[in-house]
């Protein structure tokens, strides 16, 4: 009735599931996704990088002195610009920047989906067990999630590789999940808290239903999309920290990754003559960040009814 | 609350917080592969020495007294001696953190308040063009990476243009030289200092315009915003005296959150400037396996995060009446 | 004379399913010092019609017909200036205490006074405090508690201040909006004095929009029942009471039925809020209604006058 009402309601929409609720659920959010001119540039770019990351398989294919790694080119010796041959041009020993950066977009992908779906597991599972559990397990592990809040990511896991000597990709990207969980497991906790109010967890509790059964049958279905929506946020973190890490040269040797490549151009001192060589790498993890981030917000819309352009009302 | 009681809780919380992280480190110390001693005894030094060093670390003890060596040195400042340096890694960490703490707070402070009042604005101006170019705009900066931005910058102003610097913090021609006073020399900081503040400034202001405007766009649905207009008040008042001091809060907590993200950046800002502060310091000492150095700024860093978020927490009750009385 | 009169006022909201016509002709009169009470459930668009009395509907409404005449002037055709200065001074609101309604950063006395200076440009703040301290006075908070912010305000101590607020430019109409829901019955009944007692003493009009039915038999002199953006049933609250005439009207009475009074018990169906973006020509009440025939749904109801002082929209009684 309140013109205001829907500030009174929680943040995010939670309805008890219906029959097919996940495709109408979609369908829904998709038809307010698709109005979101930022959820549009992002969801474009995510397209275009996903595209370059396919693309990524073919160049060694065609002449083995296109591999991103170990593929030198004969006639080359130095950095050298744009060519026919090798479009972006070529790093210090004669490797296909292209290439580089083509393989790079895999492993960014790679880095980027496989440590946001680890700490966005953690975190659902930790925040759901917090919120349902309360008391005891729910104090402890929110002071754990505020003392790891607090650590800056990056140099935690410098400090790590210095003592436990290099690390590989997927090392790396299981010391980001272990260190990006708390955000979301604060949501999520908060989200499971006024869900066990809801009179449909009352009338599962009192059907006798298991507390796992509780947990994963009626409180998960609800929580999972703002679980998906920081899956997105988390995404940008990952990468950004993998990159940093190999732009400090920390990175997984036997990977090329954007990160890594900067370091390249950083160390061997091109930063000033080969802008060909600089600009890629920047651009893409930029971009693509960027895009997941765009993605993120866009779902925030479609999840937060508070943000759309009209007021629920009447 | 009372406010005294509130930051005293937090104090306390902080405290045990550094307490964990102290004794978390201790133990990856010695839970790493290899000696604890070779980690924290430099190789290089005579027999005598490193003896005399093994000692007052206490590494020759049981691991239980080890811990108690251990933060008995912590809190009489003893962190061992720097292997690069040669000199005790304290002499390094504080000749570093005023450099650090100079850049961090001048690049938090300014980015903060300039993303708030645009935000403020943006959110103003709702669905114009003037709001999505800036959310926009925001959105780029905030993703941007930021050792390929640093690079850029010194790339574009200070090698092509060639007005600042491209590294370091003075410049030893002004700084050997006695004829140049005080005021010189501070401009001197301060020309090298712009660069890495631009750098910093560009990341983070994107974050703080777009949580000021969604906390903003919050803030204007709720019923004190109605009274506010039933009142008959004037837009402006409206959104500067009822609006923008709600809608700052939870950036001010947010601010508290990203402070650790903000140390990270600060150390990579620092990298890539040749900034000499504790950042810079660290990425050095875990690339050249200087483990006391490591440990010590890592500590001092922590430190630092721990107390800017006191800072935070002291500044949001004293802007919430809520937790005031 | 009337002090307010409403003429065929429809309001709608664009949203995404469509324009949702969340007010659909609605009209009556008020005179001064005169109450009305706005029953009705929720979504049924009564507060709208508070809303769009003070000009301060969101900004995806529309008023789409009618005219609001206030002091003879028609309070839909004012600049956004010119409504701004009838805001508070002419007409005020008391909002429910359970909304946000005081900003949690200022000083409740702040607050009250802004209101006061707003309107009145000649005022020192020291003179508009010692107002807002009378006004405590008037409302019974004791002015030490002025300087309080409002979490330091009990539930019925906030919608005390509220009243006080709404009271402090001497508004001649004032629009209360649930103003005791969600306070629990002693305060609200404390509440409910409080404003019979204003309101009668500074003989100002109001406007009391709630959904219980019981609360506006006490405080006011008219009543209008509202269903589904339509005003159902219209007149004084004794003759709507004596001879409640729209089946809607007596299942609400029904529903809160005193041993002194004879009611036919008449259940209506239970049902949800008709579809408003395209509502039926027909009765809007139809299918919940117990007594409906085929034709109700397709016959648009008329105004049926029982007396000169009551009126219902019902098709039943021609």
């Amino acid at each position: 009735m309140t013109v205001n009402q829907s500030t009174q309601t929680s943040k995010i929409s939670v309805r008890p599931a219906k029959r097919f609720p996940t495709i109408e659920r979609l369908k829904e959010g998709w038809s307010v996704y698709k109005e979101n001119l930022i959820g549009k540039i992002g969801l474009t770019l995510l397209v275009i990088f996903a595209l370059m990351a396919v693309c990524s398989f073919f160049p060694p294919l065609i002449d083995p002195m296109y591999h991103p790694m170990t593929g030198v080119d004969p006639l080359i010796t130095h950095s050298t610009g744009p060519s026919w041959r090798h479009w972006l041009g070529t790093d210090f020993i004669g490797r296909d920047i292209l290439c580089q950066l083509l393989a790079g977009t895999r492993i960014a992908f790679m880095v980027g989906i496989s440590a946001a779906f680890m700490s966005i597991f953690l975190g659902t599972v930790i925040g759901m067990i917090a919120g349902y559990a309360g008391k005891i397990a729910d104090t402890l592990l929110m002071r754990l999630a505020d003392m790891i809040m607090v650590m800056p990511t990056l140099l935690v896991v410098l400090i790590l590789s210095s003592l436990f000597g290099q690390l590989n990709i997927w090392t790396i990207v299981l010391l980001i999940a272990l260190f990006r969980w708390p955000g979301v497991s604060r949501v999520i906790r908060a989200q499971t808290l006024s869900l066990k109010e809801r009179p449909f967890i009352e009338a599962a509790k009192v059907t006798g239903a298991s507390h796992f059964r509780i947990i994963f049958r009626h409180i998960m279905p609800n929580v999972l999309p703002l679980s998906l929506l920081y899956m997105t946020f988390r995404v940008t973190s990952a990468i950004i920290i993998e990159a940093a890490l190999a732009f400090l040269g920390f990175g997984d040797p036997s990977t090329v990754s954007w990160g890594m490549m900067l370091q390249w151009v950083w160390k061997t001192g091109h930063m000033f003559q080969a802008p060909y060589w600089l600009l890629p790498p920047g651009i893409c993890i930029s971009l693509l960040t960027l895009s997941f981030y765009m993605m993120g917000r866009a779902m925030e819309e479609v999840l937060d009814p508070r943000l759309r352009k009209e007021v629920a009302q009447e | 609350m009372e406010v005294r009681k509130f930051i005293l809780k937090r104090f306390i919380e902080i405290f045990i917080i550094f307490f964990v992280i102290l004794t978390v480190l201790f133990l990856l110390f010695r839970l790493a592969p290899g000696d604890p001693v070779t980690r924290m005894v430099d190789p290089t030094l005579t027999p005598e020495d490193s003896q005399y060093l093994i000692a007052q670390l206490g590494l020759d003890q049981p691991i239980g007294l080890q811990y108690l060596y251990y933060i008995k040195n912590f809190f009489t400042g003893n962190f061992g001696n720097s292997f690069h340096y040669g000199v005790t890694v304290s002499s390094i960490i504080w000749s570093r953190l005023p450099n650090t703490i100079i850049l961090f707070t001048t690049s938090i402070l300014l980015s903060a308040f300039v993303g708030i009042f645009l935000g403020k604005i943006a959110s103003w101006q709702k669905g114009t063009k003037t709001d999505t170019w800036m959310t926009l705009g925001a959105l780029v900066c905030h993703t941007l990476f930021l050792p390929w931005l640093a690079m850029l910058m010194i790339w574009i102003f200070g090698f092509k243009i060639g007005w600042f610097p491209l590294n370091g913090m003075i410049s030893p021609k002004i700084w050997m030289d006695p004829s140049s006073g005080f005021w010189l020399k501070s401009l001197d900081v301060l020309h090298h200092m712009i660069l890495p503040l631009a750098t910093l400034f560009l990341i983070h202001f994107g974050s703080y315009l777009l949580l000021m405007r969604s906390s903003m766009l919050d803030t204007l649905k709720e019923d004190y915003i109605l009274t506010a207009r039933a009142k008959g008040l004037e837009e402006k008042t409206i959104r500067n005296k009822h609006a923008a001091p709600n809608a700052a809060l939870p950036v001010v907590t947010s601010v508290g959150i990203s402070l650790a993200f903000s140390l990270s950046g600060g150390a990579l800002t620092e990298t890539v400037f040749s900034w000499p502060g504790i950042g810079r310091e660290l990425v050095f000492a875990v690339s050249n396996s200087d483990y006391p150095l490591a440990q010590g700024s890592f500590l001092l860093i922590a430190i630092v995060v721990l107390m800017a978020n006191l800072v935070v927490d002291v500044l949001y009750a004293y802007l919430d009446p809520r937790i005031k009385y | 004379m009337a002090l307010l009169t409403v003429e065929n006022l429809s309001v709608g909201y664009h949203t995404r399913k469509g324009f949702l016509k969340s007010v659909q002709g609605v009209s009556f009169a008020l005179a001064e010092g005169e109450s009305l009470g706005l029953v009705g459930e929720s979504g049924c668009g009564k507060t709208t019609i508070g809303m769009s009395l003070m000009g301060l509907l969101p900004e995806n409404a529309a008023v789409t017909d009618g005219r609001i005449l206030f002091e003879d002037t028609d309070l839909l055709k004012l600049s956004k200036k010119e409504i701004r200065q009838v805001r508070w001074k002419k007409i005020a609101m008391i909002f429910q205490a359970a909304m946000n309604a005081l900003n949690p950063v200022h000083r409740v006395s702040e607050q009250i006074a802004e209101a006061i200076l707003a309107h009145d440009t000649e005022i020192s703040e020291e003179t508009a405090m010692k107002q807002v301290e009378s006004l405590f006075e008037v409302v019974g908070i004791s002015p030490e508690r002025m300087r309080d912010y409002p979490h330091q305000y009990s539930g019925g101590m906030k919608q005390r201040a509220i009243i006080a607020m709404a009271l402090s430019c001497n508004p001649s109409l004032i629009i209360a909006d649930e103003p005791t829901t969600a306070l629990d019955v002693i305060v609200q009944d404390q509440i409910l004095n409080a404003i019979k007692d204003f309101q009668k003493r500074l003989n100002v009009s109001l406007i009391f929009i709630s959904h219980d039915i019981a609360v506006v038999a006490d405080v006011c002199d008219s009543i209008g029942i509202m269903f589904a953006g339509q005003l159902v049933e219209y007149g004084n609250v004794k003759d709507v009471f004596d001879v409640p005439m729209h089946p809607y009207t007596r299942s609400l009475l029904a529903s809160y039925l005193t041993l002194d009074k004879d009611i036919v018990q008449l259940d209506s169906k239970p049902g949800e809020t008709p579809d408003l973006v395209n509502p039926t020509p027909g009765c809007r009440f139809s299918e919940r209604c117990t007594v409906s025939k085929a034709a109700c749904s397709l016959n648009t109801p008329e105004w049926v006058e029982i007396s000169p002082t009551h009126k219902a929209l019902c098709n039943q009684f021609k």
